[in-house]
């Protein structure tokens, strides 16, 4: 029998599969490790990221999930909460104790009854509304604020790349 | 890359040699030659060392397979690490800096190689789901290769130093010694995952068992450490090259010391505060631990708040955090209720837990009707649940006084046994229009629900709009009856509530004479918090009428148990007046004018949404109604 982090996994990844959340899709790179997952997050309807289809990647911890994932874009993002290399930088994501952006309430944190779709699920909502008070991208929360036709300009951009279209 | 590195190396060795050997023709002198040209020294260097490398290669590729990318990462992280503090370790022994030194140093660095890597190896164990028996010949025989090399090499430089005295040795025999005990702590989790991949039910102690290994074997090495820094210094030099790795092997056993300490107290806590959930809850529940998503059979235990988890998730979790999973409820600030009635301790008397009652306790006022002596009772009860309940304002389960502010949208208390009893009204009230006799046949076989609480705020308008025969008047009178409709609804379901609350009180070992005969105070301690969902809708005025509905039917047997728990002595008074509309009314618009501010709120609310769930359904009545 295998340890308790790897059979939540698997439950987690069973249910995903046969009860997927809409424009979610997840799951493990490779059947014999269970604590590295690829996501795909299709971005949502009606914000400058629509159309879009977003990689990502997991890592569990191997006590998960008393700890959370880590989650990392493998795509080029321009968001505020996402750091310019991918991390992504959402509260779920973050284990009471360590606060990064120094005001993220404990009752955001990661908890054991998160999960891997709730994580997904707030990061497709973190894309529909940025929060630009915790800039983990400076950049583009500036942007975000200030010029927004420009950041939804980039944002087009970036789903036309995904997509691999030109341009 | 690598092949063609290692071959331009050998081409080069070989020509090295070729051609020393094709200028002396003979054996010795062509190895003098070698020895003493530092060009082709430097050659034979290199090649020693590609021929490591290379035997390193096949070593993993027997022992190991193919490394995964992170092994390597990880692997090749470390081994710059140490280089560099071989290199400061050059330093201090740069006097007996010679080949066989290197030499030496090139071993040590080798075996801490495949002590990473073996170490990552069985930490893998956790993550894959598959192991064959490749893996576990491969790693078993890696371990005991490993350990029996470290023992020779410590021994040897054991023995070295003894009949030498101090020197570079002293630095082998304490790496050796360190890496012993790397082998010993891997070899040990080997053994636990390996034991734990045999049982088929999870293997509950091994989190223990692993804690413990870290915090002895960390309690090891740091004692080496420090050994070796203070034998070194007074030798040597202080030892830089160590510091860095004894900085980390500090942090570790801090760490492994600090979670012990967590862990005991979780279990201590665990041991002894929280009841072990009985099959009765674990039925109640959804039965699956939100920890480890599986089914709850045994081993549960139930938190103040009433959420369920297994103990050793329970366990594993607390050793982190002394919160419930679910709710965030701080368990060590919250003493917990031994279930008989032993009152809380306030310890988080936050803005929120202060705010909480008043508004829940002002509701308990109007619903009485009359002015009776529960309320002050219910509010020092209150605010000590409150108190003890509420962590950061975070889910105040809810008690008698919140369900009874809550019922207060029912006209004065709980309607339908006391109806039983309740005589017709026998004066026609002022505002009989609304008791048309009509209206009695939408009601259940009980009479009917009495008027409800808004009513005060009805204008003379509005009255007139729903005395007449006209279609609009009848739209009228059905909202009037859908409202009551409503009320009663929420009144099942509370009453469900209270019957699961009673059957607790029961479960709880106290008698159920103490819980009809307690005044308010009593039972307010007493009840546990029950499902924290469930509640929530019931304070938020959210009732979906299909719950409401399959609340409503099992409810009736305990209302009466429920009222006397509830209203106390003034219950008394209560069913009487809530008999007649025209006595209570006048009674309920003193209080208002008492509460006016609080009961406002509350009742803004409650018509709010009443409101909602009428403008949906009153379309579809008037039709019927024609």
């Amino acid at each position: 029998m295998a340890g308790s982090a790897l059979r939540r996994l698997m439950a987690e990844y069973k249910q995903l599969t046969l009860d997927p959340p809409e424009g979610i899709v997840a799951g493990p790179i490779s059947e014999d490790n269970f604590f590295e997952w690829e996501a795909l997050i299709a971005g949502p309807e009606g914000t400058c990221f629509e159309g879009g289809v977003f990689p990502a990647r997991l890592i569990f911890p191997t006590d998960y999930p008393l700890s959370p994932p880590k989650m990392k874009f493998t795509c080029d993002m321009f968001h505020p909460n996402i750091f310019a290399d991918g991390r992504v930088c959402i509260s779920i994501l973050h284990a009471p104790g360590d606060d990064p952006m120094g005001y993220e309430l404990s009752a955001e944190r990661w908890s054991p009854v998160q999960s891997v779709e709730k994580i997904l699920l707030s990061v497709v909502s973190m894309l529909a509304e940025p929060n630009y008070e915790s800039g983990a991208n400076v950049d583009a929360a500036i942007i975000w604020c200030e010029q927004r036709d420009e950041f939804n300009a980039i944002a087009r951009r970036l789903v036309r790349k995904t997509l691999g279209l030109p341009a | 890359m690598q092949l063609l590195l290692s071959s331009v190396c050998m081409a080069l060795t070989s020509a090295v040699i070729g051609f020393a050997y094709y200028q002396k023709q003979q054996f010795y002198p062509a190895v003098v030659y070698i020895t003493k040209s530092n060009a082709s020294m430097g050659v034979i260097y290199i090649q020693f060392f590609v021929i490591v490398f290379m035997f390193g290669k096949l070593l993993s590729k027997i022992f190991l397979g193919t490394l995964r990318a992170a092994e390597f990462e990880h692997l090749l992280e470390r081994f710059w690490y140490a280089l560099t503090e071989t290199c400061l370790a050059f330093t201090v022994f740069r006097d007996d800096f010679n080949p066989r030194f290197v030499a030496l140093f090139t071993v040590l660095l080798f075996l801490k190689s495949f002590h990473w890597l073996v170490e990552e190896r069985v930490d893998f164990m956790e993550r894959s789901p598959v192991l064959g028996w490749l893996f576990h010949i491969r790693v078993g025989s890696l371990l005991t290769m490993l350990g029996i090399l470290d023992y020779v090499l410590l021994i040897h430089a054991y023995n070295s130093t003894l009949v030498r005295g101090p020197t570079v040795q002293l630095v082998f025999g304490f790496e050796y010694a360190i890496l012993l005990t790397v082998i010993a702590s891997t070899a040990i989790k080997y053994v636990l995952h390996a034991a734990e991949m045999r049982t088929d039910t999870p293997w509950e102690n091994k989190a223990v068992f692993l804690l413990y290994t870290e915090l002895v074997i960390g309690l090891i090495k740091v004692v080496l450490y420090i050994l070796f820094v203070v034998i070194m210094a007074k030798i040597y030099a202080l030892p830089m090259f160590v510091f860095r790795p004894m900085f980390f092997t500090i942090r570790n056993f801090r760490r492994a010391l600090n979670d012990v300490i967590m862990s005991r107290r979780a279990i201590r806590n665990m041991n002894t505060l929280y009841p072990d959930a009985t099959p009765e809850e674990l039925r109640q529940s959804d039965n699956i631990c939100i920890i480890c998503r599986e089914d709850m059979v045994n081993h549960s235990k139930k938190l103040p708040c009433g959420h369920i988890f297994h103990t050793t998730c329970l366990r594993s979790w607390f050793q982190r955090q002394q919160t419930c999973p679910t709710c965030r409820l701080n368990i060590l600030r919250t003493p917990t209720v031994n279930s008989t009635a032993m009152p809380r301790q306030a310890d988080e008397a936050g803005a929120a837990a202060a705010g909480n009652p008043i508004p829940a306790a002002a509701g308990v006022q109007p619903a009485g009707g009359v002015p009776h002596p529960a309320p002050t009772a219910l509010v020092d009860g209150n605010q000590a649940r409150a108190n003890g309940n509420v962590a950061g304002g975070q889910t105040l389960p809810p008690n008698f006084a919140d369900l009874f502010g809550d019922a207060s949208g029912l006209p004065n208390g709980l309607p339908s046994p006391a109806g039983l009893q309740i005589p017709p009204p026998p004066v026609m009230p002022m505002l009989s229009p609304f008791m048309i006799p009509p209206h009695f046949g939408y009601l259940p076989p009980l009479p009917p629900p009495l008027i409800p609480q808004d009513l005060t705020n009805f204008t003379d308008e509005e009255l007139r709009a729903m005395e007449g025969h006209q279609r609009d008047h009848i739209v009228q009178r059905l909202k009037l009856l859908q409202n009551i409709n409503l009320m009663l609804d929420s009144a099942g379901i509370m009453m469900s509530e209270y019957q699961s609350l009673a059957a607790r009180l029961q479960l709880t070992a106290v008698t159920p004479a103490t819980a009809v005969n307690g005044s308010a105070d009593s039972s307010v301690y007493d009840m546990p918090s029950t499902s924290a969902t469930a509640m929530a809708k019931l304070e938020a005025h959210q009732v979906t009428p299909t719950a409401a509905a399959s609340a409503a039917s099992p409810t009736m047997p305990t209302e009466k148990v429920t009222i006397e728990d509830l209203g106390a002595d003034a219950d008394e008074d209560d069913i009487p007046s809530t008999a007649t509309e025209a006595v209570s009314i006048p009674n309920s618009d003193a209080d208002f004018e008492e509460h006016s501010s609080e009961l406002g709120e509350l009742r803004k609310r409650r018509l709010k949404f009443l409101e909602e769930r009428n403008k949906s359904a009153a379309t579809t009545e008037s039709t019927t109604a024609e």
